[in-house]
């Protein structure tokens, strides 16, 4: 019952909101057209940046290009023939989705946990707001060799650490099984800063009143999470996830950096695989073939992610 | 309604990230009429300052074309030189390495330097294991600037503590050697055996050192899977169980820093290790101890991995092609030759007789410091070998071999995968014809 009344409170203050950011948004036909005209600019632009490697790629995954750049003949689909043949391909797909589970799955909980210590008011989390921040702007090139040199067996300090305690950690940059898991953290390490700000963003737009009610109907801060301030983060966690695990299926500088798909290719997820095929095995049309897969592949779980993880209340 | 709309922004923000890293490049740089435009990849500091600094000197004589030096980096010039092939703004002189300088003539770029070459010789005597990479069918691609070649390297105060008074000469000598130097907080040896063209380049000197060098049939067909590399990828195995842990994600800088911080005692890589030592080791140079690399017990032969790095000629113009080649001769006049070869003292070797007995080359600390550590890389020189060029073969696919690093993976089936050596030789063979046939 407590529950149930603090819920559809939640509910009541999204729509409310919702209803308050439809009204502010009818707008003059001029202030609409200044709008377009402002941003067209940056669409002609986007368009042009965009469009022209897109249909490049395209193109190319149509062909037999070896060198990028270099001439090609048309072969039609051999190329993704070839391309659905080669079992790592296969496998880079499959390591690319385990990467962007796992990655989701630490960065959401290490960024809602950081959010919620950000949200109480004290000196440590005054002072963590700014060095909360500190991985996230490090340039990903520091950061993995920041995580080689703590990882090292002579010298790195967190092997010390362990090897004091009695703990021999190996190598876990080249060992074949904690190799992934290893570069994920690493990535998540320097992701989430990003996730826990938004989430602390979002935090600070729950209505202090619907805190408050859940308080006085006695439920506890749990229940208050999950039947109050969860629900009304969905959104933002809807767009965050998926926007998210976009980028974090993409990433590519941090795997490279750190193990360059290996050891015996444990790392090697989708970009490794691309880029490696483009600029390391010369088969530019293959790379180019693997793209558009992988985008085809990407849109329907990104369709599959919006109506199924999509709130309710978004229509 | 909103939800098509979520939809297609999730499908074009897929498109838009995906995709976009399938471009092609940007184009090169080009060069004006009275100007030669140079490419290097010798991007640290100060190799940058040697280069540009002789490029002053020589554009202080006054010659017909000025030289411009643009640094590259290695990781990105195999698409920048495609893209400057296709619009036709390529440089006008390349530095290269061989399989590089295969990549970049099968973008339908690069002049013959056959005269070029033949007046060094005469003049200053090139060295065989120098050219032979470049010369195809009877004509030089390259001129040869500088060699690189692998050594065993060693701690002496090490050695001592453990009781070995010489270096190990062959291959059960290394591993004996390497087992006596390991205890708690020190690996007897470290050798790479990460991804990457290190490893590639530890394994093929051991290939060498067995017999197994070439690595094709004479109609370029990929030939290793034979004993002589099966025994080469054994001794890898032993060694990289004698390694220190981590050594399945090493490259180049590792094994160093492992050897001067006294974590390892023996590593196997080029002179860049002379010039460092004694400022990161903290040591006297007297315990860095050299020597070739240890040969197969059984039917080895003197040998190491040897690169050799030449200037390509990619301009067009004739007038630009003589220019380029006035200028390489004179960058191999001794009276120069040491300046060039002192950007990096140790590393860079001289790839001429006169250049190896210039004093100016041999006045530089490092070099005199390290005299007896220079000679035997020279020496060991004269057996260096490079994949895809022994025997007189140019296989102009090796690029697509080396770029892959199938060696390296190769081993990796074995530390990681737990191959025997026969199936990593195994699996190898058939990576490198799949490489090759795609």
């Amino acid at each position: 019952m407590t529950a149930s009344v603090s819920t559809r409170a939640a509910r009541k203050v999204t729509s409310t909101s919702r209803r308050s950011a439809a009204a502010g948004g009818r707008q003059s036909a001029p202030a609409r057209a200044l709008g377009y005209v402002l941003v067209a600019p940056i669409v002609a632009i986007m368009a042009v940046v965009i469009a022209f490697p897109l249909v490049n790629a395209v193109i190319t995954s149509f062909q037999d290009q070896g060198v990028v750049g270099s001439p090609a003949d048309f072969v039609g689909f051999d190329t993704y023939t070839k391309v659905l043949g080669d079992e790592k391909f296969w496998a880079a797909l499959g390591r690319s989705g385990i990467w962007l589970v796992v990655n989701m799955i630490v960065q959401t909980i290490l960024a809602f946990a950081t959010a919620l210590l950000l949200q109480r008011s004290n000196w440590w989390s005054r002072g963590a707001r700014i060095w909360l921040m500190l991985p996230w702007v490090v340039p990903t090139v520091a950061v993995a060799v920041i995580w080689q040199w703590l990882l090292n067996t002579n010298y790195g300090i967190i092997h010390k650490i362990f090897a004091a305690a009695g703990v021999d950690m190996g190598a876990p940059f080249s060992n074949g099984p904690l190799a992934l898991i290893t570069v994920i953290l690493v990535n998540s390490w320097h992701w989430f800063p990003l996730s826990a700000v938004v989430i602390y963003g979002a935090l600070a737009t729950v209505p202090h009143e619907v805190l408050e009610a859940a308080k006085m109907d006695g439920a506890s801060a749990w229940r208050t999470f999950w039947a109050v301030t969860f629900p009304l983060l969905q959104p933002v966690l809807f767009a965050l996830g998926l926007v998210g695990s976009l980028w974090s299926f993409n990433v590519l500088d941090t795997i490279y950096l750190t193990t360059k798909g290996g050891p015996a290719g444990m790392t090697t997820t989708m970009p490794v695989y691309i880029y490696d095929t483009a600029f390391s095995a010369f088969r530019s049309s293959d790379a180019a073939a693997a793209s558009v897969l992988t985008v085809i592949v990407l849109a329907i779980a990104g369709v599959l992610f919006v109506r199924f993880a999509r709130p309710k209340d978004i229509t | 309604m909103r939800s098509k709309v979520l939809a297609a922004v999730a499908m074009a923000a897929a498109a838009v990230i995906g995709m976009s890293g399938c471009s092609s490049p940007s184009s090169g740089s080009g060069s004006s009429d009275k100007e030669i435009v140079l490419w290097h990849m010798e991007d640290t500091p100060s190799r940058e300052q040697a280069f540009q600094k002789l490029a002053d000197e020589y554009n202080a004589t006054n010659p017909d074309y000025k030289i411009k030096i643009e640094a590259q980096d290695w990781g990105q010039v195999y698409t920048k030189i495609a893209g400057a092939a296709k619009s036709g703004k390529q440089p006008d002189i390349l530095f290269a390495i061989p399989d590089f300088a295969t990549y970049v003539r099968g973008l339908g770029l690069g002049q013959p330097v056959t005269n070029i070459v033949q007046d060094v010789q005469k003049k200053d005597g090139l060295m065989k294991a120098a050219t032979a990479p470049y010369t195809d069918k009877g004509d030089a691609w390259a001129v040869p600037l500088y060699g690189m070649v692998q050594m065993l390297w060693y701690r002496n105060d090490l050695f001592q503590k453990a009781g070995i008074s010489t270096a190990p000469a062959t291959w059960s000598q290394l591993v004996d050697d390497a087992k006596k130097l390991s205890t708690g907080s020190t690996a007897g040896i470290a050798v790479p055996s990460g991804k990457n063209l290190a490893t590639d380049q530890v394994l093929y000197s051991f290939m060498t050192t067995a017999g197994a060098a070439n690595m094709f049939t004479p109609d370029g067909k990929v030939s290793i899977d034979n004993d002589k590399t099966v025994a080469a990828f054994q001794l890898y195995k032993q060694l990289a169980d004698l390694s220190p842990k981590d050594a399945g994600n090493y490259s180049w800088p590792e094994p160093q820093a492992a050897l001067n911080s006294g974590s390892t005692a023996m590593a196997i890589e080029k002179g860049q290790y002379l010039a460092p030592f004694e400022s990161e080791s903290g040591r006297p140079a007297s315990d860095l101890g050299c020597a070739p690399i240890p040969v197969a017990d059984n039917g080895g032969k003197p040998g190491s991995i040897y690169y050799s790095n030449g200037a390509m000629v990619l301009s067009k113009d004739k007038a630009k092609q003589d220019g380029a080649g006035k200028f390489l001769e004179w960058l191999l006049d001794p009276k120069q030759y040491g300046d060039f070869l002192n950007a990096e003292p140790g590393l860079f070797l001289p790839v001429t007789d006169n250049g190896a007995a210039d004093s100016s080359w041999r006045k530089n600390p490092v070099i005199s410091k390290y005299k007896t550590c220079v000679d035997a890389m020279l020496k060991q020189s004269e057996t260096g070998e490079l994949f895809g060029f022994t025997d007189g073969q140019y296989i102009s696919s090796i690029g697509k071999i080396s770029g892959q690093n199938i060696l390296a993976q190769a081993v990796q089936q074995m530390t990681v995968n737990g191959k025997s050596a026969k199936e990593a030789v195994a699996w190898a063979q058939q990576q490198m014809q799949d490489a090759i046939g795609k």
